[in-house]
């Protein structure tokens, strides 16, 4: 290792954001210092560390300037369609028409997060009736109600059925306050019984082609609704063109997991990792410029790795992540315990895998929403777990709960089991609090132990 | 003669009787459950009950995807090994033809399970012999049901769910309540037509598939529901309705606490209760095509809080509610329960009644606390 790429405070990656603007570096008109979001409320800025690069601002402006595109896509006359739950599909297909824009609501599942808890958006969803009883996807709730957030969306789906009972229960809160929604059925994925015809999905799990076909008729019911509120035709040609466009942000992506989880020294960091991954589920309302901010990360790798320079000491232990992590602190703190990201699985792996564009348009758009981890079998999710974890060299396997989330608990076991059983690794469950602070010195115990663990065993 | 064991209303028993095969709808006991089954933080007690005593009481058991808990514990019992085990996918959505076709599938899909169970593949009239027989039962129990207790008439459906012909084991002597005290959904409550054969044609689903359910207010501020007279002068204590989950053996102490507190059941709108009854066959249509029939009797009719939108409770609530003239509702839920967890706030909304979220572990030891927190809610109500 030639140097390490030190990660840097949020009062130093502003300076780099102001040296870059002061020196013409070519920069989007939404990049700037992130001290202007804290000024807004996004107080857990302050106490997050980032990676050390111009991919990095621009990552973090286009991430915390979503809302104002959403803004000036209403201003703009464009129609904007609140996605919810299926992390992947909707989305595709919205941005196939010229124009409208699609975004998660879900996405307010981070908010508390970001603000600290000075958004009240638990409140508003505790005065709905929607308590910590539920995942704090509530905040979701809270958003639409105080609307200081994002834009009520002209369009509302949800996908229900094998998905997430918290979800289905805010989003059928929502309805009840006069939120209309386009309900959609998501079957629980099974495995095809003898004799049954069958279809392996981008991803590789297998499922009967009856479930695509129901899928599929259920998306046919999604492109009606968006060819109505866009006024024009959503055809098979401009599905397919709108399929390509995702695959395009797919592999930039796939590759860019590829390498900053398996590479050596780390040329990424956990934090912007996992932010990069979720511009896959809805272009963070910008499909073109998503690729961008991915092309130039992986540009950034590419350059770490020329010059054998990473963010992390060679030899950290290698995690495989799954769930998404409430507090996205938490991604800093995994490294700071001596460990590195090698694998993740936040839930929408469905997202990341490329969709078939050899398929008539909607059958493929049915076979990955199939595809989601969360409407199959835990075993399912955990055979993907185990086969990525051993692509990428994990080392041992942090399953992170989500506080409230009825899911959680029994898939989290099972989900263990069968990584010790096939992998033979090391597993460690968290619960991981929106503002994780007060848990602090029991989650850095636990990843501290891991990682000493994970150390140990390379002794052997 | 095999038995399966099953917990969801959305199974039907006749579908499986008709194969040859012994339908226990099983009530499980929490304080029997095996600390083995799954981690005990985050894992709904009554799933964890079911899971463990239906593991070892059947020949095979037949779980819903009507909650994440339960979908989640098959998988678990799977894993197991010790038991066949089948997940019934039930659509959440219930609007549209697909939904229904659906359903349909995974009844017959159920069928070829239990014919691999031992069972048989029925034929038309068996089907609808059985059907009819289940149908007359079950129009026995529901007369039954009005002249008991609240605790009386819940033990007799757990006890018809079990096989149990209606009138055995009937209100021992003493307990009857006034006449009418007990409310537990219509005697013959109006189809939703959600699921009809008719709807399963693309022509008949055209104008339910554009349908946005609406907000219902249950009782506008003009139209609060009066008490029928007959009920003022027939039965004491403060008029209940309870809705919510699954009841598990033992919790009919719900019942006595209630009443013990001054109150009185007028609704038990549990999903162990007469909510979730299946519609009465038509008898034509049996004829005609008893399948489709069932689809329509089960998934067109009971009303949840898990279907999306969840439009046929609250129908179901404003008709009911109306008729038992409750004056207060107790959401009945294990912990971990999201749907009905999220129910109580709009009840009170939709109803404009007092309502007691009870949230319950299955703890025998923990009760009083549920019992103190009903006797508190009835000295509100009196």
């Amino acid at each position: 290792m030639t140097g390490t790429a030190k990660r840097l405070t949020m009062e130093a990656f502003d300076r780099l954001c102001r040296r870059h603007l002061a020196a013409g570096t070519p920069m989007p008109g939404y990049a700037g210092p992130l001290a202007r979001h804290v000024a807004d409320g996004d107080r857990r800025l302050l106490k997050l560390e980032y990676d050390d690069s111009a991919a990095a601002l621009r990552l973090w402006s286009f991430l915390l300037t979503e809302e104002e595109r959403l803004h000036a896509a209403r201003a703009a006359g464009m129609k904007i369609v609140g996605a919810m739950k299926d992390l992947g599909t909707v989305p595709v297909m919205a941005y196939s028409l010229p124009n409208v824009v699609a975004f998660y609501p879900d996405g307010a599942w981070w908010t508390p997060c970001v603000m600290e808890l000075s958004e009240g958006l638990f409140g508003i969803a505790q005065s709905l009736g929607l308590g910590d009883a539920l995942c704090p996807v509530r905040a979701m709730a809270g958003a639409f109600i105080n609307q200081a957030h994002f834009p009520i969306p002209d369009l509302l789906t949800c996908s229900v059925g094998a998905t997430c009972d918290d979800f289905s229960a805010v989003a059928q809160r929502l309805e009840s306050l006069g939120h209309p929604i386009l309900w959609w059925e998501m079957p629980s994925r099974r495995r095809p019984e003898s004799g049954e015809a069958a279809v392996t999905l981008p991803g590789g799990f297998r499922a009967p082609a009856s479930q695509v076909a129901v899928v599929r008729s259920e998306l046919e019911r999604i492109r009606d609704a968006l060819a109505a509120l866009a006024g024009s035709p959503l055809g098979d040609v401009e599905l397919a063109a709108g399929i390509r466009m995702a695959n395009r942000v797919r592999r930039i992506l796939g590759e860019l997991r590829s390498l900053a989880y398996t590479v050596e020294p780390c040329p990424m960091p956990a934090l912007e990792m996992l932010i990069a991954e979720m511009l896959a589920i809805h272009f963070c309302s910008d499909r073109a410029e998503s690729v961008a901010v991915l092309s130039l990360l992986l540009q950034e790798v590419h350059t770490r790795m020329a010059a054998k320079r990473g963010v992390l000491p060679t030899g950290a232990a290698r995690l495989f992540w799954v769930n998404p992590v409430a507090d996205l602190r938490v991604m800093n703190l995994l490294e700071d315990c001596g460990a590195r990201l090698c694998g993740t699985e936040f839930l929408f792996c469905h997202a990341l895998d490329e969709i078939p564009e050899d398929l008539p348009p909607m059958e493929s758009l049915a076979s990955m929403a199939l595809a989601d981890p969360m409407v199959g079998p835990s075993a399912d999710r955990a055979a993907r777990i185990v086969r990525d974890a051993r692509a990428f060299g994990a080392e041992a396997v942090v399953i992170s709960r989500i506080p409230g989330a009825s899911h959680c608990a029994l898939e989290g076991t099972v989900i263990g089991r069968i990584v010790r059983e096939e992998l033979g690794l090391p597993v460690v469950e968290l619960e991981v609090p929106p503002v994780a602070d007060p848990m602090w010195p029991t989650l850095k115990t636990r990843l501290d132990a891991l990682v000493e663990t994970v150390l140990e065993r390379r002794k052997r | 003669m095999k038995s399966v064991v099953y917990s969801s209303p959305f199974v039907p028993a006749e579908w499986i009787a008709a194969h040859g095969v012994r339908p226990m709808r099983l009530r499980p006991d929490p304080a029997a459950a095996l600390p083995s089954t799954g981690p005990l933080m985050g894992v709904c007690p009554y799933a964890r009950a079911f899971t463990s005593e239906a593991g070892t009481s059947a020949g095979a058991v037949i779980f819903t995807t009507t909650c994440d808990q339960m979908r989640r514990a098959a998988e678990w019992l799977s894993l197991e090994g010790t038991t066949p085990v089948f997940l019934m996918n039930v659509p959440a959505t219930w609007q549209t033809p697909a939904a229904a076709r659906l359903y349909r599938d995974e009844l017959q899909r159920l069928g070829r399970f239990l014919v691999a169970l031992g069972g048989a593949e029925p034929s038309r009239d068996r089907l609808a012999a059985t059907m009819e027989t289940y149908d007359a039962r079950r129009r026995l129990l529901r007369g039954d049901l009005a002249a008991m207790t609240a605790r009386g008439a819940s033990e007799a459906i757990a006890r018809f769910d079990l096989g149990e012909e209606p009138g055995n084991g009937g209100p021992p002597p003493g307990t009857a309540a006034p006449l009418m005290t007990l409310r537990g959904g219509s005697p013959d409550p109006p189809r939703r037509n959600a699921a009809s054969s008719q709807s399963l044609t693309p022509a008949g689903a055209a104008g339910r598939e554009t349908r946005r359910a609406k907000t219902e207010t249950l009782r506008s501020p003009t139209s609060h529901v009066e008490e029928p007279a007959a009920h003022k002068t027939a039965a004491s204590g403060a008029a209940v309705a309870v809705i919510g989950g699954p009841l598990a053996r033992g919790d009919g102490r719900l019942f006595d606490a209630l009443e013990k507190a001054g109150g009185r059941v007028a609704l038990d709108g549990t999903e162990s209760g007469p909510r979730t009854f299946p519609a009465p066959f038509d008898r034509r249509r049996l004829r005609d095509d008893p399948l489709m029939e069932l689809v329509d009797a089960y998934f067109g009719t009971i009303p949840d809080a898990f279907r999306r939108p969840d439009t046929l409770l609250y129908q179901w609530l404003s008709r009911e509610l109306a008729a038992s003239a409750a004056r207060g509702i107790i959401v009945w839920r294990y912990v971990w329960c999201d749907m009905w967890a999220a129910a109580a706030a709009r009840l009170r909304e939709a109803t404009a009644l007092p309502v007691l979220d009870l949230d319950v572990t299955g703890d025998a030891s923990e009760f009083g606390r549920a019992a103190n927190r009903i006797q508190a809610f009835m000295e509100v109500l009196k």
